[in-house]
């Protein structure tokens, strides 16, 4: 696995609360460029608060947190042009085609004609011109990956990426990793889904309550810990 | 890919959403049209008081109308998707604006000929001067409405916010159109004055609301 | 703050003097006889209003540009303080217009700008309320704040001439004649308010201090 260099995600003491509501408390972490790491943790742990924070979507009330060495607040456009965020709703416009939300999404990435080359990627070229209103929540997925695909992330935020797909589109998700791998990016998969996710990790990180409550590489972590973080369980 | 296309592509997607479904268009053209009804019957159907029944007709349109875009992207959660592409939020605050200005134009069309209509007005020979006043009205509207759908979004009660934002805020460009559009249809003096309130206005809100928009959209 | 006592004092000296000389030091007005003794209250709760106005767009935008926290305070307070004092002033000059012209409100265009006013700085207390969380209300207020602030000349002029430009003002509020006491009186009220204003948005500030500072030790872990 090339390893270029380069942190892709780091955060110290990083940490967000809305007035008295703590969703994360501080954290600490360190991604190396081309690695994935598997954010494990029950609903309501922090996960998806850590992921918007890294993407920019909110900001830290406490702490600093960078990616490939901009900073969240102070460089967060440069962040947003290397880091995507697949959240857990999909993000389309369910009154346009599916054709017509990629070539949207090519637009205001800057990515140039590209929307029908990630259709095909995901397998959806046969439904370009349906509108997304006609999709299951399967195919939105999907969609969502593909948004992903054309994007070309050098850090790609999956947040329950497992959930509504079956095994072909569960083969995607290993699929996007590792291309993101490959070309010297990272991956932070957030996910209770921790059978897929440890395949694909070189990292985990454990959440409860907003919490950090472990940080391992993956070949330190045993099935039983992984399930017990999963569950909340430290 | 250009800023300025950036923006572009998000005022075509806008309109073009809003095509499909013409539910924003339809929705201000049904309550204007309301608004010009009962107002011309029960104040009196009088040519001098269309231009005023028409601003306050266009007014409370637009507070409706101005507020579907974005609201849109919340409802399809898309709006934390757009605010993370990459480039400055004022861009977005361009596209947005845009798609609502093409929207209030075709309203303000379909209201000069109803007031043509109800109010027995001869506008034909004063049209392009009545599209002006027009047009300069509702770029103060959407200047302003842009910016406070931006900030009513994320928080609760926008349907109180909404109104009672704009409309004290927009209370100038209402005035100021009204007064500009008697004299155009019937003559008489000030027409300078209000042209420069329009203008002043659009110009000052036009500097000042991207920049905030910046302020509103720093989160999802 | 420790010279807040001293500042309550003066205002409170001040108003004093301002509330006999208007009341009874100065003479009544020609036309309007002793009905504009209310102008004493009205004229400075105005200018008050306006005061906080200039104050809460100052300090939005300092927040904006620093992040200050210390700002937003001020601002939240000037907010309060111009929703109280174009309270003030509407209802004293709707008492006024009662009094001398019989009716409750004139559309004089000062008084639908100052109520204009008040409704777009309701707005600003609202939005505090209904933001999910302290910080974007307050980034949400100070954009309102500075909008608001903007518009006011706007708002005010648009309105002067939407009557007098169009027809001549039929309910003209006259020009006072003021003879030097009532000059003086209004002066010294106009002092008196700014006192009052001054002291009251220390007040309100120091309080919202406490509560930030309590609202942090509850966090702490």
């Amino acid at each position: 696995m090339p390893h270029p260099g380069g942190v892709a995600a780091e955060a110290h003491g990083l940490a967000r609360r809305f007035d008295r509501n703590v969703a994360l408390r501080p954290l600490s972490l360190s991604l190396p460029a081309g690695a994935v790491l598997l954010l494990v943790g029950p609903n309501g742990a922090g996960k998806t608060t850590l992921l918007r924070l890294l993407a920019t979507s909110l900001r830290p009330t406490a702490g600093r947190a960078a990616v490939f060495g901009w900073d969240v607040v102070r460089n967060a456009d440069a962040v947003r042009r290397v880091c995507v965020y697949v959240g857990t709703s999909h993000g389309m416009y369910e009154g346009l085609t599916a054709q017509e939300n990629l070539a949207f999404a090519a637009a205001m990435g800057g990515k140039g004609d590209t929307a029908r080359a990630a259709l095909e990627r995901v397998g959806l070229t046969g439904v370009g011109h349906h509108p997304v209103r006609t999709f299951s929540t399967g195919m939105k997925r999907r969609l969502a990956l593909a948004r992903a695909w054309l994007l070309e992330p050098r850090l790609l935020l999956l947040d329950d990426p497992f959930s509504a797909l079956d095994a072909d589109g569960m083969g995607l998700v290993d699929d996007l990793t590792a291309h993101v791998k490959s070309t010297g990016g990272s991956v932070i998969l957030a996910t209770h889904e921790w059978e897929r996710g440890v395949r694909l990790a070189d990292m985990v990180v454990g959440l409860a309550e907003g919490r950090q409550v472990a940080t391992a590489s993956a070949a330190e972590v045993t099935p039983p810990r992984l399930r017990a973080l999963a569950g909340g369980r430290t | 890919m250009s800023a300025w296309q950036r923006a572009a592509a998000l005022a075509r997607k806008d309109l073009l959403l809003e095509w499909r479904g013409r539910e924003t268009i339809t929705a201000m053209a049904v309550l204007a049209l309301l608004v010009v009804l009962l107002l011309g019957f029960v104040i009196g159907a009088d040519p001098a008081r269309a231009p005023a029944i028409t601003w306050v007709a266009l007014a409370l349109a637009a507070m409706l109308g101005v507020t579907r875009p974005t609201q849109a992207e919340i409802e399809q959660q898309a709006l934390e998707t757009l605010l993370l592409y990459p480039g400055s939020r004022e861009h977005i605050y361009w596209g947005k604006w845009a798609a609502i200005l093409v929207q209030l134009t075709v309203l303000l069309g379909m209201l000069l000929v109803v007031q043509g209509v109800l109010f027995n007005v001869d506008l034909w020979p004063k049209l392009p001067a009545l599209l002006g006043v027009g047009l300069l009205g509702i770029v103060g509207l959407a200047t302003l409405g842009t910016l406070f759908a931006g900030l009513v979004i994320h928080v609760r009660g926008r349907e109180l916010l909404m109104p009672l934002l704009l409309l004290p805020v927009a209370l100038p460009v209402v005035l100021a159109a009204v007064r500009l559009m008697e004299v155009v249809m019937t003559g008489g003096p000030g027409g300078l004055v209000w042209f420069g309130v329009l203008a002043a206005f659009d110009m000052l809100f036009l500097l000042v609301a991207p920049v905030l928009y910046d302020v509103v959209m720093e989160e999802a | 703050m420790k010279a807040l006592p001293w500042l309550g004092g003066a205002a409170l000296v001040l108003l004093a003097v301002g509330l006999y000389i208007g009341l009874v030091g100065s003479p009544p007005d020609v036309f309007q006889r002793d009905y504009v003794r209310i102008m004493y209250m009205h004229v400075p709760s105005a200018f008050v209003a306006y005061l906080a106005v200039a104050t809460v767009f100052v300090t939005s935008i300092l927040y904006l540009w620093r992040g200050r926290e210390s700002y937003d305070q001020i601002a939240h307070s000037a907010g309060e303080l111009v929703t109280l004092f174009t309270a003030v002033a509407l209802g004293s000059g709707m008492i006024w217009g009662k009094a001398v012209w019989g009716t409750w409100w004139t559309w004089d265009a000062r008084l639908v700008t100052t109520a204009v006013l008040f409704l777009i700085y309701v707005g600003y207390l609202l939005i505090r309320e209904l933001a999910e969380d302290r910080r974007r209300g307050a980034r949400l207020a100070a954009v309102i704040g500075i909008i608001g602030a903007l518009d006011v000349p706007v708002i005010h002029y648009s309105v002067v001439w939407f009557r007098t430009l169009h027809q001549p003002a039929s309910i003209a509020r006259g020009d006072i004649q003021m003879a030097p006491p009532m000059v003086a009186a209004l002066m010294i009220n106009l002092v008196a308010f700014s006192f009052i204003y001054v002291y009251m948005l220390l007040t309100r500030l120091r309080l919202e201090r406490l509560e930030a500072a309590r609202a942090a030790a509850e966090l702490s872990p």
